[in-house]
């Protein structure tokens, strides 16, 4: 049954456009950094679990070539890829391994080398997943209509332009809000030395100043394409308990997607999700993950919130759909300061997705940096109140994949 | 620790190029899968599927097969490569107590994207790849050819594994490769990929799927009275390529281990009656002998010359007709799996083997089998 773990390890490589390293050695550096943050040598961990999207970087299951870097030969080596959630399902699977008694060291490890695709930005990889679609329709009689709408899908920027347009409706949400999130997401990230777009005192003004891509998303409001990795080592309770050092015990955890949301759904196989911010599967994952640690009322006992939001719209839907907020409310939190590093309710103090996007590794370092906080650990970005709870989140698929996992200062 | 059981599993007919679209090959094998254990979508806990992007040939794999695997609004992950690494992940959620029934599902259309191509784009993409001399068969070819001059063993003494295992494949309703005549010759004389590699030495490109329905002792009672248990696991990854003794499988040596250990099989062959492999080559079954510790190292043929390994003989091994009888790649681990719990429920029609108590079933991943997975099945009593 249930055996209690503990981050107990936490490494991430400095993100942006890394044309200096391999991509081996760029997961080296992470994995072996967060071995030595659990001061554990690569021979004393007894299993890991690596991930990061194939098509990003163009490695079929990197981890048979990168395996010999982060000392995987003759150990356990789970794959796990879930889309966007991949860092996050990574995670969440070093913790069951360790939870079900099978191994005391799990080494979690998820990276993405976008620079090392032929089209920076990794058009190709997203563009394959509404490509999907394509091959989806062909299910039914593919039409020329089918055909336009899938070119219209737009890849990830696309769908989340959507689901920003459906919650703005429903909330009463602005585009100015949009530029807010923005803003606090590069501020936030000026002061976490492992991030990508940092951007030391930015203005919701500075935002509003940049090019409109498509409604309501302008230039200042998308997510990188990072090269990057991260890392953490979690164990059983016996190990971590004899550390010396801070730990982040486990609490809860969950992974419920969603039915798949397709453009049009309606006359597209009969998918049932046509408002794309709904998010039954965050609601239903948070539920679970609350229950899970104990925690009846999110919005008093969580302190601190990593959210995976590589467009600021998302920011404030899943900060609802975490429980966090009022249905509806998460904007007017923001209008009034709650959601900054020093606010009621911090989210992404790390700066989150939205500026930095190693997308396999993305999920990872929300709960790496949920870990950070719970730790106090998170130098410049920590937030200034006490962290008993934190949540780290993770979204992806086609906006159906979530992972939420809790992490707190004492055991469960 | 909890114990698990397999309590329903179903696969599809493994062929090249099936009618069918991966959804809808997915949602058949599930639906099957959940009707053979009798119980309905609502009674899952956890859906772990098993896929690859490449293999599938496009970006986040199980993505269109949420509703499929009847996965929505459930507790969902995907392990990749080999369907048994899901096993082991469903194995551990389980155990963990987080959850009671998992299904697992792992599939391949090897008609969609060669197998062996995308082996291709697994090499050290700043040397190997660049080289452009490697891909999986090539390698295969060089360690089968290391393997024959170390321990002199011949071309026909590989094909004869190659002729045991179609005979035993032509007897398997789900096979996709079956010749119910074949002979040495005909091996020897199939096309030549790589030397001594040729076409029915290696494993066909199937499409295919297969599911398996676990749960904990507890619901597991409530769903069958012919639960089979999860035993032992064991699993292990090697060296890249460039660094491994390739005239052993050494992963799979220590994967076997931690596998019979956990199970307190101390002489596996006395006490494990039967064997399902994945040999993706021909020459790798005799070497999968070797690692599982069935004989000592070079001496695999001698077991197949004395006929143990046969469907009637003393240890059985792949009387399903293993991986050269169909390969839906990320599929044929798991499909091991259930070759194997079939035996001990005694559901083989056609090619049971009689008195199956306590089985093996063992999926690899990558060049030369550089990833293994080892389960040790047992039945009730």
């Amino acid at each position: 049954m249930w055996r209690n773990v503990a981050v107990i390890g936490c490494g991430q490589t400095k993100h942006g456009r890394r044309r200096d390293v391999s991509l081996a050695e760029m997961v080296e550096d992470a994995a072996w950094k967060a071995m030595e943050d659990a001061q554990l040598t690569p021979n004393e961990i007894d299993a890991i679990v690596v991930g990061n999207m194939q098509g990003f970087g163009g490695v079929a299951h990197p981890d048979c070539w990168v395996g010999d870097w982060i000392g995987a030969p003759g150990k356990p080596v789970m794959r796990v890829a879930t889309g966007g959630t991949t860092g996050g399902s990574v995670g969440q699977a070093a913790i069951y391994a360790v939870a079900s008694g099978m191994y005391d060291k799990v080494l979690a490890v998820a990276w993405e080398k976008h620079s090392d695709s032929k089209e920076p930005g990794a058009t190709t990889g997203l563009l394959h997943v509404a490509l999907g679609n394509l091959a989806h329709a062909l299910n039914y009689g593919l039409s020329l209509k089918h055909l336009i709408v899938t070119q219209a899908v737009g890849a990830a920027a696309g769908v989340a332009l959507y689901q920003a347009r459906f919650y703005m409706h429903r909330s009463g949400c602005r585009i100015e809000h949009l530029d807010m999130v923005a803003a606090k997401s590069r501020r936030n990230a000026a002061k976490n030395k492992y991030a990508h777009l940092r951007w030391p005192g930015c203005t919701p003004e500075d935002i509003a100043k940049t090019e409109m891509i498509a409604y309501p998303f302008r230039f200042g409001h998308i997510c990188p394409a990072s090269d990057g990795a991260s890392a953490i080592v979690v164990a059983a309770e016996d190990i971590a308990k004899r550390r010396e050092k801070p730990v982040a015990w486990v609490k809860g955890l969950a992974a419920y997607s969603d039915e798949e949301n397709q453009l049009m759904s309606e006359s597209y196989g009969g998918v049932g999700v046509l408002d794309a911010s709904e998010q039954m599967g965050c609601r239903v994952s948070a539920m679970k993950a609350y229950k899970m640690a104990g925690i009846e009322d999110p919005k008093r006992e969580i302190d601190v919130a990593e959210i995976y939001q590589p467009f600021p719209s998302q920011e404030l839907i899943f900060a609802e759909r975490l429980g966090l907020f009022e249905e509806g409310k998460a904007w007017i939190a923001l209008e009034e300061g709650e959601m900054e590093i020093d606010g009621r309710m911090p989210t992404d103090p790390s700066g989150g997705v939205l500026s930095t996007n190693a997308i396999g590794s993305s999920a990872l370092q929300r709960i790496l940096e949920a870990a950070l906080q719970v730790m106090g650990k998170a130098e410049e970005h920590q937030v200034p109140k006490e962290v008993r709870n934190a949540v780290a989140h993770g979204w992806g698929g086609v906006t159906n994949y979530i992972t939420v996992t809790v992490l707190g200062d004492s055991p469960r | 620790m909890r114990r698990v059981a397999i309590v329903g599993y179903a696969q599809t007919q493994h062929q090249f190029d099936m009618d069918k679209t991966r959804e809808d090959m997915v949602f058949e094998v599930v639906k099957e899968a959940l009707l053979d254990a009798g119980i309905s979508r609502e009674e899952v806990d956890t859906v772990i599927t098993s896929s690859s992007d490449f293999l599938d040939g496009r970006t986040i794999s199980s993505v269109f097969l949420s509703m499929a695997a009847g996965a929505y609004l459930k507790d969902e992950s995907k392990a990749e490569e080999d369907g048994t690494s899901a096993v082991w992940y469903a194995f551990m959620k389980i155990l963990a107590g987080t959850h009671d029934v998992a299904l697992v599902e792992a599939h391949t259309q090897a008609s969609t994207f060669n197998p062996h191509l995308v082996s291709f784009y697994t090499l050290d993409p700043l040397f190997d790849r660049q080289v452009g001399l490697l891909n999986d068969i090539a390698a295969a070819a060089i360690q089968a050819r290391m393997y024959m001059s170390a321990y002199g063993v011949s071309e026909e003494e590989i094909a004869r594994v190659a002729v045991k295992n179609l005979l035993n494949a032509a007897k398997n309703p789900n096979a996709h490769r079956k010749i119910p005549d074949v002979t040495v010759e005909e091996v020897l004389s199939s096309k030549l990929y790589y030397h001594p590699i040729r076409e029915l030495m290696m494993s066909p490109l199937s499409d295919g799927a297969c599911a398996l329905v676990l749960a904990s002792e507890e619901k597991a009672r409530k769903i069958t009275d012919n639960p089979v248990w999860i035993e032992g696991v064991g699993c292990c990854q090697d060296f890249y390529l460039r660094d491994r003794d390739l005239l052993k499988l050494g992963s799979l040596e220590k994967a076997a281990r931690d596998a019979y250990e956990m199970a307190g099989v101390r002489d596996p062959l006395t006490e494990l009656d039967l064997f399902e492999v994945s040999e993706k080559f021909a020459h790798e079954e005799l070497m999968i002998y070797e690692a599982l510790g069935l004989c000592r190292r070079g001496k695999g043929k001698i077991l197949l010359e004395k006929g143990l390994t046969e469907k009637d003989g003393e240890i059985p091994v792949n009387p399903s007709g293993g991986a050269l009888g169909a390969d839906p790649v990320c599929a044929t681990g798991l499909v091991r799996i259930v070759e194997a719990a079939k035996q001990i429920r005694g559901e083989a029609d056609g090619y049971q083997v009689s008195g199956v108590r306590k089985a093996l079933a063992h999926g690899q991943f990558g060049i030369c089998a550089q990833k293994n997975w080892v389960f040790i099945l047992g039945g009730e009593r």
